[in-house]
């Protein structure tokens, strides 16, 4: 029973939740796309010269966090660099888009990526706690913090369980390169006869929370990340 | 509340959803980094008076009623039930912010808390629970416009009583008008408040610079702006772009009233004039020589009031210092100044409504920000701030003289044109 939960989750659902996510994060743009248009400017002074690169800095420099909140800022970029990073470490897992050495046994960043993402998210939760954050958050804050810890901490404990045990690598990367080219590939193979390592069910769990994630980011405040160019443009333009 | 009003609201709800509003609606993350930028959070901490607070009370509903999260598990996002009592927070949303979008300047999406703020004053509206007294200068404002032949006469014979005041600033050329009126081909209509203080400075400055303008039969206050009527909003403003257009004038030269200079340029679409504030039309007559200031008629330090609405809002930073530094050796900037300056706390109606003890209460923050300037002279250019820093400088003793620029501008007019010596360096120095 346990071998046919697992492989649900780590072949069929990993299908649904991909769906789901890019059917949702559809429907959610195109709504946005969709609904009338301000006929009014909302932009704020002085203005920029070069307004859409202006609102591509905003997005992704975040001045006014930097000005005003240095510390967040600094736990801010660091956790958004890791995450472009921890995507790139994924897709070099799979052996056509592989990126470093082939035989290479580490993640992109040697695992380090993955601990700058556990502690920002660990910062972003316990920054909840206190005032006046703690009476603005609604549960859906805490919640989408915790699941992004889990998943990155159950990251981490695959990328240290391989390094920690007295054999070696028994999951090694190329192990989940070729249970992820299977995913693409759509064999439908039972991925235990791949990954055949003591903390498989680490990796289950990590695959459980990541597609829980992708199931709920149509809906959450995670959407920032398609409109927040968008949104600094409305200030500029 | 009966089922027919909540779907009604719902309704003017859901007629505020642009894509701007749901894209604010949908993606605050509630870092928090708003709080600090509000003169009401400053002056007294609590979280209703903040930007994502207040903006709470509308996305709680936004969820219920719009999202599919909220119908599944109105819980993860607190989503509310539209009632009598979430009208009262809804209200809280509206008539406790002044719209003044300091917060913007924080928020690293650049949430806009006055788009949301107008969802709320339109369900307001709705209900019936809008300040009345907002209502009915709008529909004053309308009327007027409606019936203007027959006000007509009326305000000539008012505007004409007060051509001595003007003259008594700067005399009057032979055979032409001191307050012209229905001038065709006009450079400049001026659309002024409905007191003389916005029209006498302003006569005798355009009079000095030998100007050739009109004043408008209507005062530029957009009171549907301040109760968030969209229709009422663009039906006053309506009546200037009419009133321009048939004069045939170059330029709409809004007094010094932010919301109006806001609405009439930035909110009303493409017109076949230029709108400006008066302020930029001061520059520009220092700038081409056309009026002279004397220093020494102004005594004591002079520092600025920055309205929101024509500066953050409108751009209008440096004109207005630089009119001040020829006004003046003993110019002094309050910290902070520009995009960053402290509301007054009398913007988005407030001051109209009255609510005199919350506007002194919420905005202790701009009072201690007056007091370390130890400025003599508050001079701001917008009638709402005029009126609420009047109000600062009473209740907390600040002991400053509130003026405003056209005023100080039109008492430093030098009056002999034989007088007057082009300066290279002070036009340089007016841009």
């Amino acid at each position: 029973m346990t071998d046919k939960i697992f492989y649900f989750i780590m072949v069929p659902m990993v299908y649904v939740a991909f769906a789901w996510c890019i059917i949702g994060t559809t429907v959610k743009v195109m709504g946005i796309i969709r609904s009338p248009k301000l006929p009014n400017t909302l932009k704020i002074f002085p203005e920029s010269k070069t307004p859409v690169l202006a609102a591509i800095k905003d997005a992704f420099t975040m001045p006014t966090v930097r000005k005003h909140n240095p510390v967040f800022w600094l736990f801010l970029l660091a956790f958004h660099v890791a995450v472009a990073l921890l995507i790139i470490a994924h897709l070099d897992l799979i052996p056509q888009l592989r990126i470093t050495q082939a035989d290479s046994p580490h993640m992109i960043g040697n695992g380090a990526v993955g601990v700058v993402l556990t502690i920002s998210a660990v910062y972003f939760l316990l920054r909840r706690f206190r005032t006046p954050v703690r009476e603005l958050s609604v549960p859906a804050d805490y919640l989408i913090l915790c699941l992004l810890f889990c998943i990155f901490l159950t990251g981490d404990v695959i990328s240290w369980g391989n390094s920690w045990s007295p054999d070696g690598f028994v999951i090694t990367k190329q192990d989940l390169g070729s249970y992820m080219s299977g995913l693409l590939r759509f064999t439908f193979q039972d991925p235990r006869d791949l990954l055949s390592g003591s903390h498989y069910a680490v990796v289950g769990t990590h695959v459980l929370l990541a597609n829980l994630f992708l199931m709920v980011l149509p809906f959450s405040k995670i959407m920032h990340s398609f409109f927040a160019v968008p949104l600094n443009l409305l200030r500029r333009v | 509340m009966e089922k027919e009003q909540r779907e009604k609201l719902l309704e003017l709800f859901s007629e505020k959803l642009t894509s701007a509003a749901r894209m604010y609606l949908e993606n605050c993350s509630r870092c928090g980094l708003c709080v600090e930028a509000c003169h009401v959070y400053a002056s007294c901490p609590e979280t209703r008076y903040t930007a994502v607070g207040r903006a709470q009370n509308i996305r709680r509903l936004y969820e219920k009623y719009f999202k599919f999260s909220g119908k599944i598990a109105p819980w993860l996002n607190e989503a509310v039930e539209l009632d009598d009592y979430w009208m009262e927070k809804v209200y809280e949303t509206a008539y406790t912010c002044t719209g003044c979008r300091r917060c913007m300047t924080f928020c690293p999406f650049g949430i806009d808390t006055q788009l949301i703020q107008s969802i709320a004053k339109l369900m307001l509206i709705g209900a019936d629970m809008e300040p009345k007294v907002l209502t009915m200068l709008a529909d004053v404002s309308i009327a007027k416009g409606d019936n203007i032949d027959a006000t007509k006469a009326n305000f000539a014979e008012a505007v004409h009583k007060l051509e001595s005041e003007v003259i008594e600033k700067w005399r009057t050329e032979a055979g032409a008008d001191t307050i012209p009126l229905e001038v065709q081909g006009a450079k400049v209509l001026y659309v002024a408040l409905a007191g003389k203080h916005s029209i006498i400075p302003a006569a005798a400055i355009m009079n000095a610079a030998g100007e050739k303008w009109s004043l408008s039969y209507f005062e530029a206050v957009n009171f549907g702006a301040f109760v968030g009527h969209p229709k009422k909003t663009k039906e006053i403003a309506q009546r200037i772009v009419d009133e321009a257009t048939r004069l045939g004038v170059a330029e709409v030269v809004i007094c010094e009233c932010g919301t109006a200079y806001r609405v009439m340029k930035h909110m009303t679409g493409e017109h076949p004039f230029k709108v400006i504030t008066f302020v930029e039309l001061i520059a520009r007559y220092l700038n081409e020589g056309r009026i002279k200031l004397d220093k020494s008629k102004i005594k004591g330090r002079i520092t600025y009031h920055d309205p929101c609405q024509i500066a953050r809002n409108g751009g209008i930073y440096e004109e207005p210092r630089r009119i001040l530094k020829l006004l003046t050796d003993d110019f002094v900037d309050l910290e902070p100044n520009r995009q960053a300056n402290w509301c007054c706390g009398g913007g988005g109606g407030l001051v109209v409504i009255g609510e005199k003890d919350f506007r002194m209460k919420s905005a202790k923050v701009k009072a201690d920000q007056v007091k370390a300037s130890a400025a003599d002279i508050l001079c701001t250019a917008c009638e709402n701030c005029h009126s609420q820093l009047s109000d600062l400088n009473e209740h907390y003793k600040l002991g400053v003289k509130v003026e405003f620029l056209s005023n100080l501008v039109s008492q430093a007019l030098v009056r002999e044109e034989k007088d007057y010596v082009p300066c290279a360096c002070r036009t340089a120095a007016v841009g």
